[in-house]
């Protein structure tokens, strides 16, 4: 009997891109679900991880730039809605996907716990200059913008990138090291 | 033709994965996340404050301190009638607690566990120990999100109260306010208490904002005050909800005493604008 008839006699739920896409889903809901909180030993200088950024690179570490950026693209919208669409954050996390998805792990590195926390650490600085470069586009085409000087702007920058991205690279395992065993194990399974 | 349909019969299922993922997204954003605040707020249910008497009451060191509040309750009761204190707390005003922060590390936003179903609408004004804090931006059935007078975005019209000096104050990201003023050289001092403004049209007047902790006059193109804010923004737990219409339309005429609830009307104290 081929596998594949076997599987597609499953009933609906058990079958395993069902299941997958659940834990995906699970996974995202998770993140955003964690976003506001502000549980202790999780913040530094009033900033949190930013759990979107990991759940973006683990997924893009080992997938194509298109899904990457299609990763980006949804969970950003995601944080659009949780916080203000203006500056988006859509183009902060596809330019992480991509970036990720492009970076050649197999030379330069091994894909262990140590160097995605690596990846996570610059990927948290890009992803807060991408914003940065945003507000402070709209601070130089808009006379009337709400939007602080650029010194300012910058100065916010520098404390927030660097916080988030320790923190983040950090918990980047907590997340990565459960998602990506569930996906190796849906990839051997299919 | 062929090869779309081979196309198709190859990626129908990432394709409407895809669309599914896109457009759910979308509209998701278009609700500005309510769903998300609204899972939220059942999820951390269980830890917001307030809950669980029955724990409470298997405490006996917590029931003894229990009776030693009610008693501190009953002299503050007895006190506040004599200071007829109860008019200068505000008089309607929803009590709410903070369940949760911005969901960025760019905007300054707390999340507050009373939204529509209660009667919270965008624009209205919180305040909590200390004085303002800010202003309800979103709302869902029951959470509402607040941007602070801290957030880098959020403009407050505010004076000196001793002087009447007229200014806007503009958030830091942290505890520290920066006030503009529009005089070139205001009558301000070090320690003077700000206040909002009867010129503000996002908030009602007078409510207190904080302290001026030093002044720099030389500043341009207007002189600049740093205050310190008197309500604790970073460890806040609990805020109270004033219902408010803000006026939102800049070019609107305003005749002087049509309305005097909507904070617009000069009081004769300031040149204007």
């Amino acid at each position: 009997m081929n596998p594949s008839m076997r599987v597609s006699s499953l009933p609906l739920w058990r079958r395993p891109w069902v299941l997958n896409s659940a834990v995906t889903v699970a996974s995202v809901g998770a993140c955003l679900l964690l976003l506001p909180s502000r549980i202790p030993g999780m913040q530094l200088l009033g900033v949190s991880p930013h759990w979107l950024l990991i759940w973006v690179v683990a997924w893009s570490i080992r997938r194509t730039q298109w899904e990457a950026a299609i990763a980006g693209l949804v969970l950003g919208l995601l944080q659009d809605a949780m916080t203000s669409p203006d500056p988006t954050h859509t183009l902060s996390l596809i330019v992480v996907g991509v970036l990720t998805a492009r970076l050649q792990k197999q030379r330069y590195m091994q894909e262990d716990i140590v160097s995605v926390a690596l990846i996570v650490f610059a990927m948290a600085v890009i992803a807060e200059t991408v914003l940065a470069l945003q507000i402070s586009f709209h601070q130089l085409i808009s006379m009337d913008s709400l939007y602080p000087p650029l010194g300012k702007i910058w100065l916010f920058h520098q404390r927030i990138a660097l916080s988030s991205a320790i923190l983040s690279s950090l918990w980047a395992p907590a997340l990565y090291y459960p998602l990506n065993r569930w996906w190796d194990r849906y990839s051997l399974k299919s | 033709m062929f090869a779309l349909r081979r196309w198709w019969t190859r990626h129908a299922l990432k394709a409407g994965m895809v669309t599914l993922a896109v457009s759910s997204a979308w509209l998701l954003r278009a609700s500005d996340g309510a769903l998300i605040y609204e899972t939220y707020h059942w999820v951390t249910r269980p830890l917001q404050a307030g809950l669980s008497r029955e724990q409470q009451f298997e405490n006996s060191y917590i029931l003894e301190l229990q009776q030693r509040i009610v008693e501190l309750e009953n002299q503050n009761r007895a006190l506040q009638t004599l200071e007829a204190y109860e008019d200068t707390i505000t008089p309607e005003g929803l009590r709410a607690t903070v369940i949760g922060r911005g969901a960025d590390h760019w905007w300054q936003h707390v999340i507050l566990n009373r939204g529509s179903r209660s009667g919270v609408a965008v624009g209205y004004v919180v305040t909590g120990p200390g004085g303002l804090v800010g202003r309800v931006v979103a709302v869902s059935p029951s959470t509402s999100r607040v941007l602070l007078v801290s957030d880098p975005t959020s403009r407050v019209g505010a004076k000196v109260s001793r002087s009447r000096a007229m200014g806007v104050v503009r958030g830091q990201a942290n505890n520290r306010v920066v006030m503009e003023f529009f005089e070139k050289l205001p009558d301000v001092n070090a320690g003077d208490v700000i206040v909002t403004s009867s010129y503000s049209r996002l908030f009602p007047r007078d409510i207190s904002l904080g302290r001026i902790e030093s002044i720099d006059l030389t500043k341009s193109p207007a002189p600049e005050a740093v205050i310190q804010l008197s309500s604790p923004l970073p460890v806040l737990e609990w805020a109270v909800i004033h219902p408010f219409a803000p006026q939102e339309t800049i070019d609107a005429p305003v005749l002087p005493g049509t309305d005097p609830q909507n904070g617009l009307v000069p009081d004769g104290d300031g040149a204007g604008l």
